[in-house]
């Protein structure tokens, strides 16, 4: 039996628990057993928000807080430089030859932050996922989307097939969201005049993204899970 | 014996009751309870808790149902509007508190709907005064409690202490593991609740956030099946919508005071309301296939649970295997009626018996202590409250400690 | 319709009750023209009372009940207090379930009767007490009328907490001294039918039940109003005899100075547009009904 959990920490409006969904969707799309729930307190722009999405080989029973990761997502900056987390510091349970990947242009991370992964064999990849949403989607709420490109890229955990996929019958038909996310929803749909315009950005970002991580995760000497 | 009575020219009053096949104006076919779980081809979805709530009740040929917001019930309550605008239910609006909410729903049920609503946490406290009412009033009203926090300083977050308080209400209490168990409690309690010598509310509970917010695979039988309607002159009481004599009911209203006769009515009323609870068995027995599930429960180490502390306990079960240390689990499904006899008998040969929770008060291990000999083969605990998550691998240390073994320090 | 409901199965008949025996014989459900002048030749559809002797509670529920048009399709909501006392002894389906949540109930009653029999109109009538309706109730009162649900709230207004021994309530008149206002009420009577008229009601009636026709008259057009337009509200001077230390006897005497000019229950009632060209319409059918049936009758009838 093999588990690969994944714990995204962002500020609300980010998409992060939308990124944990589009994932968790793909690799059932992919045939793996995944689950995937959020967890926020008040549901507000800015403030804390954490998502996690399970990924295994059989039956998925664990839920609610994932306390043990072996892959960690940042969503934003201010995670790690105010404390914007549900867990301090925001690596906490990590697990060893874990992976930790950071949306941002330069290092966040103090010299205890590097000892400590370091000493877990935990790799980082500083990924500037705003600058690709910006480029690439042309939007700054693409940002969960490079995200989960790099994520992809590196662990393999799901297909980008499976990924436009999800994407397809996440964003593709009505869906069903909470207040906060179902606003944002409309929001981004706005910004294209039709909603395959919408998709295709999105994808186009995941897909460069998805390349970029790729190449960063062959250089190095990664012992990562693989389900 | 009654003569026949002569109907002609007058207004039926007997049930009028849709049979079985006929199509509602959704153009589902009202089908048996087990053709649809057990017979009706099952399709595999991608679902969060809410929306399989919202699954279940296209399915549930409910006529009112009343909404109010509070997290985690929300999205489930605002899903079911959407459902009641496309026409699946008759009757469908926001209340103004958990506490009007259940008086209107009561007041539906009252005048002959299938009702249903969800809740949750403070939601299930401010509505509690009328959970003992609708027992008493036999009314099947079906309550979905989305459990979380109810303590000060507010919390949104899973724990399962306001089951504790429902415990006592004369209402069923089913506790759903999964957005699966959901989805079938949902269905399979309306029918239960309305068998004539049941006809009491229940509350299917579920963990707020795990099952409501999670993304899980369920199975869902078509959607042109739905269930057949309930038939409101199936109640053991008048249904108040004056098709029944209005015979005046008694020489003295029981709320008088210094009569023997009205506390002999109310201690009798009280004793029938829980005999009712207890007459569900065997309406819930075939349904839920028991009301406990087992897994190698001849196992010297047993654990014992209900909800998400059943998913997270079967984690653990498979790392304390990879440990090479064989532990049973025994799934209680029903907390009211509360399985007895079935956990006597299954924890017969168990030498340590684990009872994880998520709340406090840890009402479980004190249900099953109650009930079983030699309790102190119990171990209430772990225990997680205010809202935490129980690491599989927790329960893993606090079983290896309890049984002595060497564990690995969690690094949190 | 007529008393179908409440015929008697032949081979039982000789072991019901006397009084439902006699419901069955001239109670007067099924007649549009009922009213308060059929009290004393037909049944009541109140057997009995287990109020204080005297209490004006009592008359006010005989008024009501021989004024509804419809009781054969008529459902009531009561609440805790004196009022729950007498539901048991009435001939129509009646629901008490908690203190204040009456208009809850009945919100969920009425939509559900309105969608389970789309061609009969079944008649929703909230009675309860001011502590009910005003105090520990008044969010469902008022959240009601708010969403314009269609049946009629009748408040026994006695201007206090009888049943529980005479506390101060908030329809209790200022500086009134009473247990839990020992110092005299500190704030003024709670003005409901102005909140009332604010929150959406068609027909609002103040008066007391000193006058049968008069109160005959005010349910008859809550509950017309009720059917058609939206909410209504009848509030009913029923003093509490004893906790104002009244003689049985005195009931009467105590309503009909209230309704006096300067008095606290001066006969009022507000009634929108809408709802007044239904009353006018109402009241234009029934003379022509009457004038019909009297042309129809033989001359030495």
């Amino acid at each position: 039996m093999s588990r690969m959990n994944i714990r995204i920490s962002g500020l609300g409006g980010q998409g992060a628990v939308t990124a944990a969904h589009l994932l968790a969707m793909a690799a059932n799309r992919d045939g793996k057993f995944s689950i995937s729930n959020p967890f926020f307190g008040a549901e507000k722009r800015m403030a804390p928000a954490e998502s996690y999405c399970r990924v295994g080989s059989e039956r998925i029973y664990d839920r609610g807080e994932l306390v043990f990761p072996d892959v960690i997502m940042v969503f934003h900056a201010q995670v790690i430089t105010m404390q914007k987390s549900y867990t301090a510091p925001f690596y906490s349970g990590i697990k060893e030859n874990g992976l930790v990947i950071i949306n941002t242009p330069t290092d966040l991370l103090n010299d205890e932050d590097h000892q400590t992964l370091e000493d877990l064999n935990v790799k980082v990849l500083n990924h500037d996922a705003t600058k690709l949403a910006l480029e690439i989607g042309k939007t700054e709420l693409s940002t969960n989307m490079a995200m989960i490109g790099a994520c992809a890229g590196v662990t393999k955990v799901v297909t980008l097939k499976a990924l436009d996929g999800a994407l397809q019958e996440r964003f593709g038909k009505k869906y069903v969201a909470s207040g906060g996310t179902a606003t944002l929803d409309e929001a981004i749909k706005k910004k294209y005049a039709k909603k395959e315009l919408l998709l295709k950005a999105n994808m186009d970002t995941i897909i460069e993204s998805h390349r970029i991580a790729t190449e960063w995760a062959e250089k190095q000497d990664l012992n990562l899970v693989a389900v | 014996m009654n003569k026949q009575v002569e109907l002609k020219h007058k207004r039926v009053i007997a049930s009028t009751h849709v049979k079985l096949g006929e199509k509602n104006r959704m153009n589902q076919t009202y089908t048996d309870i087990n053709d649809i779980f057990f017979k009706a081809e099952q399709t595999p979805s991608f679902l969060t808790g809410s929306e399989v709530i919202r699954e279940a009740i296209k399915r549930a040929s409910v006529g009112t149902s009343v909404a109010y917001p509070i997290t985690p019930q929300s999205e489930a309550a605002a899903l079911i509007g959407e459902i009641y605008a496309e026409g699946y239910l008759d009757e469908y609006f926001r209340g103004e508190s958990e506490f009007a909410v259940m008086g209107q729903c009561a007041g539906a049920a009252f005048g002959g709907h299938r009702v249903f609503t969800t809740t949750a946490g403070p939601g299930t406290l401010r509505a509690m005064e009328n959970f003992p009412m609708w027992a008493g009033a036999r009314l099947p009203i079906q309550v979905c409690v989305t459990c979380r926090g109810v303590n000060s300083p507010l919390s949104i977050q899973p724990d399962t202490l306001e089951m504790h308080y429902l415990l006592e209400t004369g209402m069923m209490v089913w506790h759903a593991e999964t957005a699966q168990d959901l989805f079938d409690f949902i269905l399979k309690g309306f029918i239960v609740a309305e068998q004539p010598d049941v006809h009491v509310p229940i509350a299917v509970c579920c963990d707020g956030f795990f099952v409501t917010h999670t993304k899980d695979t369920v199975e869902l039988p078509p959607v042109d099946l739905t269930l057949t309607p309930y038939d409101p002159y199936k109640n053991p009481q008048p249904v108040m919508d004056m098709e029944t004599s209005p015979i005046r009911m008694m020489r003295d209203p029981f709320v008088m005071k210094s009569n023997y006769i009205s506390y002999a009515t109310h201690a009798s009323w009280q004793q029938e309301v829980k005999a009712a609870v207890e007459r569900s068995r065997k309406h819930a027995v075939p349904l839920l296939d028991g009301l406990i599930d087992t897994e190698n429960a001849d196992q010297e180490v047993l654990i014992v649970g209900s909800g998400t502390a059943v998913s997270q306990s079967r984690e653990a079960i498979r790392l304390l295997e990879a440990d090479g240390v064989k532990v049973g689990l025994v799934k209680i499904k029903t907390i009211r009626p509360f399985p007895y006899e079935e956990i006597r008998q299954v924890t017969k040969n168990a030498k340590h018996i684990f009872v994880p929770e998520f709340n406090i008060a840890g009402w479980l291990a004190r249900e099953i202590k109650s009930t079983i000999p030699d309790n102190e083969r119990v171990y209430a605990g772990p225990h997680v409250c205010g809202g935490m998550t129980m690491p599989s691998e927790v329960i893993v240390e606090q079983i290896k400690n309890h049984l002595g073994m060497e564990t690995v320090k969690l690094r949190m | 319709m007529s008393k179908e409901k409440i015929s008697i199965c032949e081979d039982l008949a000789d072991i019901m009750p006397p009084e439902y025996q006699e419901l069955v014989a001239t109670a007067t459900f099924g007649n549009q023209d009922r009213g308060w002048k059929d009290i004393g030749s037909s049944k009541e559809l109140i057997e009995q009372h287990s109020l204080c002797a005297g209490c004006p509670e009592s008359i006010a529920f005989r008024y009501i009940l021989a004024s509804l048009p419809a009781p054969e399709d008529t459902v009531f909501v009561g609440s805790t207090g004196c009022t729950s006392l007498v539901f048991p002894h009435v001939a129509v389906h009646n629901i008490h379930s908690l203190f204040g949540n009456q208009n809850a109930i009945a919100s969920g009653l009425k939509r559900a009767l309105a969608s389970r029999f789309p061609d009969v109109e079944k008649d929703v009538v909230v009675l309860a007490g001011d502590g009910a309706t005003v105090d520990i109730g008044l969010d469902m009162t008022m959240q009601s009328w708010f969403r314009q649900e269609k049946f009629t709230t009748i408040c026994f207004d006695n201007e206090l907490y009888a049943n529980t021994g005479g506390q101060e309530s908030g329809l209790m008149q200022k500086g009134f001294v009473a247990k839990m206002a020992p110092k005299g009420k500190s704030f003024e009577k709670v003005r409901l039918p102005e909140i009332a008229r604010e929150a959406g009601c068609a027909y609002i009636a103040v008066l007391t039940v000193s006058k049968p026709n008069r109160v005959e008259q005010a349910i008859k057009n809550a509950i017309y109003v009720a059917r058609e337009i939206g909410p209504t509200f009848v509030q009913l001077y029923t003093p509490c005899i004893l906790e104002i230390g009244k003689q049985s006897m005195e009931g009467l005497d105590e309503m009909k100075d209230a309704e006096t000019i300067g008095g606290r229950f001066v006969q009022k009632e507000y009634i929108t547009e809408e709802a007044q060209k239904l009353l006018d319409s109402i009241k234009e059918e029934t003379k022509a009904r009457k004038k019909a049936a009297k042309a129809k009758k033989p001359v030495n009838a």
